[in-house]
């Protein structure tokens, strides 16, 4: 086989209880190289449209990419998809760590979860080995024990597990999962579709080696020395793996655009204790990595003050401090990392619980939920003691929590009375903190994102805004252009078109969004090479855009399949009005302007511009055009 | 003066610190001390003097002022 380490599928059946594997043809491979592409492929075929998120007849599909555990830096990442319970659209996240890359080594590209147990099972894949065993002891506990127990049952401490916790045995319809405790697939609520499945883990171990199944190993085995090497020398490399994202707090609050109170605000009075230099006093104790990646950009940490913070499961991301922190008006780090501890306890998406507290918290202000509807939960902006109890009630679904449990969108239509205007969120899935109100590509990439918004949709308009910066240097060779970061029009739409292809591409590869251009930590060449050396195909960058491309056809033909269309394909009302606070106060995006630049996205995409339906001719060009047949265009 | 470099800024300047405090004795042009401090222009996308985004070409800064530089960021 001349790529990946093996092109081999794992069926799983769980309502039969049996287990099966197929092999991936070299010819398909090509078409459909891994992660998004794969999974994408497998449930637009083989998904009925409408079948509900959380029935057995949703397939839970968890696919690696052709490059996820190759020995190079960033290079890690895996994807699970499903038919979402959240939005109802095609759900997906990828996390890195290390589960991905054992999978890879077990032999496997991709598993298929189909049916429902009838009672809790895990899944145990020792190289060809597989079988479903009982996790009836299992269930209810939390990740740490359920690692611990399954690695001693089967006698091996290297034994990867990528499990849920109660959030995804509850069915929160923003569960995650989680691999060794703290790397997670965080969005869409993958997390909920493996509970409906009755399946608490996937335990991997895998003795086989990337190399061995590369077409040229040497190329591999360079660029991975090089990136090793690299590391201290790149600017935004070393950034990452001394101050990690939570640096992005102080850039974001000194732009005015650090999403606060619900989007009301973009800055927060409260930021100096949120920033990178309080991390570190706080609650930095080391720094991690996922698989073979010199980058290390994750955070350890652990608290005994005012709050007490187990070490176990690894520290907030920027993501996570913004959500917990300013975005529900709380200015204690401690608190947020309590935040960030539950949630990785319970399996919870961070960035949709918080989003979805602070949607909870401007219900209450405006009187459209009480103290009633809360069991006296004083749910005010600032409050972190609220804040972490509303954590604990989502993750059992207990009181408000079994609400706020559904997310904020369906949480808006029980409350009525114009609580729509507070959810945050596209086809269900809560904002990120990013405001596009200061990058609008991040807008355009909410709006259009098949999964709902999402910040690594595409690339964030700052890293290619300077022609004379690195990260447009690094990007230049896919044909951007230098535009400022507010800028909309078709220029800009280009730019995100482009710039979305190759987002989609490492999503379907398995890179890490902290690697490729513009991040340039690893260049546009390089990614090229490895590409190459692993499979032997004669593939340019041409090629690799047109992989990311074809991906997100066959997800925009699942959700078309499934009743979306244009107009799930919008922002929240509120940023269309103006910043409240800080040095952007009064700005907001314009919406003639707005949908104009969409109107040239679904042009330059080949996309009907009411239906968002691909035309035939684009599927053609793409090599897919048995999702014309699918679709009848 | 109070400065802050953001995320990969630190990583221009020996021993890489996140804030120098200088003293001016004198307002000058924010991009002198950028060009002092070997800053690479290309990198600041964000440029603010006390809370106030200002444009790095043109500002000028005095003792006591607190500015803070980052520069592009996007991704988290
Ligand atoms: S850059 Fe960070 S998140 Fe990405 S693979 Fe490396 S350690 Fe993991």
């Amino acid at each position: 086989m001349a790529y990946g380490i093996n092109g081999r599928i794992l069926r799983v059946d769980l309502t039969q209880a049996s287990v099966n594997t197929e092999f991936f043809d070299d010819n398909l491979y090509r078409l459909y190289p891994g992660g998004k592409a794969l999974a994408g492929y497998l449930l637009l075929r083989e998904l009925p449209p409408g079948t509900d998120a959380l029935a057995p007849e949703n397939l839970l599909v968890i696919a690696n990419g052709l490059l996820t555990g190759a020995p190079i830096s960033a290079s890690t990442r895996f994807t699970v998809a499903a038919r979402s319970p959240l939005t109802g659209a095609y759900g997906e996240s990828e996390a890195g760590g290390f589960w991905g890359p054992e999978l890879k080594m077990a032999g496997y590209e991709a598993i298929v979860v189909s049916g429902r147990a009838k009672q809790p099972v895990y899944i145990s894949i020792n190289d060809d080995k597989v079988e479903l065993r009982d996790a009836r002891e299992l269930w209810g506990r939390e990740p740490e024990e359920v690692q611990a127990a399954i690695r001693h049952e089967l006698g091996d401490k290297r034994i990867r597990v990528l499990q849920i916790g109660i959030g995804g045995e509850n069915l929160v319809r923003y569960a995650a999962l989680t691999n060794e405790l703290r790397h997670f697939n965080g969005r869409t609520g993958m997390g909920a579709v493996m509970g409906s499945k009755n399946l608490k883990a996937i335990a991997v171990r895998g003795t086989g080696r990337y190399l061995d199944s590369a077409h040229d190993a040497k190329p591999i085995v360079d660029l991975g020395r090089a990136l090793g090497k690299r590391v201290k020398e790149h600017p935004q490399a070393w950034d990452l793996q001394v101050k990690g994202t939570p640096a992005l707090v102080g850039a974001f609050n000194a732009a005015g655009i650090l999403p606060t109170r619900n989007f009301r605000q973009g800055v927060f009075e409260g930021a100096d204790n949120l920033k990178w230099e309080a991390y570190e006093k706080e609650l930095l104790t080391a720094r991690g990595t996922c698989y073979a990646c010199a980058v290390r950009c994750k955070r350890e940490v652990k608290v005994d003050d005012r709050y007490q913070v187990s070490d176990a499961y690894g520290g907030p991301e920027y993501e996570t401090v913004e959500g917990f922190g300013g975005y529900c008006g709380v200015g204690d780090l401690q608190a947020v990392a309590k935040a960030n501890e539950l949630c990785n306890r319970y399996t919870l998406d961070t960035i949709s619980t918080s989003v979805t507290i602070a949607f909870a918290m401007e219900c209450f202000e405006h009187g459209l939920i009480g103290l009633k509807e809360t069991d006296g939960l004083d749910l005010r902006f600032g409050n972190a003691a609220a804040m972490l109890q509303a954590v604990d009630l989502i993750a059992r679904r207990e009181g408000i929590g079994n609400l706020l449990a559904e997310g904020s969108k369906r949480a808006a239509e029980v409350i009525g009375g114009g609580a729509h205007l507070f959810a945050m969120q596209v086809k269900g899935q809560e904002l990120p903190m990013h405001d596009p109100r200061g990058k609008v590509s991040v807008g355009l990439g909410y709006a259009i994102g098949e999964h709902g918004a999402d910040h690594l949709y595409s690339i964030h308009d700052t890293l290619v805004a300077n022609p004379d910066s690195i990260g447009f240097k690094g990007a230049s060779p896919l044909g951007v252009e230098a535009l400022p970061a507010q800028q909309l029009g078709s220029a800009k739409a280009r730019n995100y078109a482009i710039l979305e292809n190759w987002c989609s591409f490492g999503q379907v590869v398995g890179l890490c969004y902290f690697g490729p251009a513009p991040r340039s930590f690893t260049q546009i060449e390089e990614v090229l090479t490895a590409v190459r050396a692993a499979t032997g195909w004669a593939m340019t960058l041409a090629d690799l855009l047109q992989i990311g491309e074809r991906a997100t056809n066959l997800t925009r033909a699942f959700n078309v399949r499934n009743g979306f269309s244009r107009k799930e394909d919008t922002l929240p009302e509120r940023l269309f009005q103006p910043l409240e606070n800080g040095p952007m106060a009064g700005t907001l995006i314009s919406k003639p302007e707005f949908e104009r630049t969409m109107d040239e996205l679904y042009r330059l995409k080949g996309w009907d511009s009411k239906t968002t339906v691909p035309t035939r001719d684009r599927l053609r060009d793409l090599d897919i055009e048995w999702v014309a047949d699918l679709l009848g265009v | 003066m109070d400065l802050h470099l953001g995320s990969y800024l630190s990583w221009y300047v020996p021993q890489k610190p996140s804030r120098l405090v200088i003293h001016l004795d004198r307002p000058i042009a924010l991009m002198e001390l950028v060009e002092r401090l070997k800053l690479p222009p290309a990198e600041i996308a964000i440029a603010a003097v006390n809370g106030k985004l200002v444009s790095l070409r043109d500002a000028l800064v005095s003792d006591g002022d607190r500015v803070e530089l980052h520069p592009p960021n996007g991704g988290g």
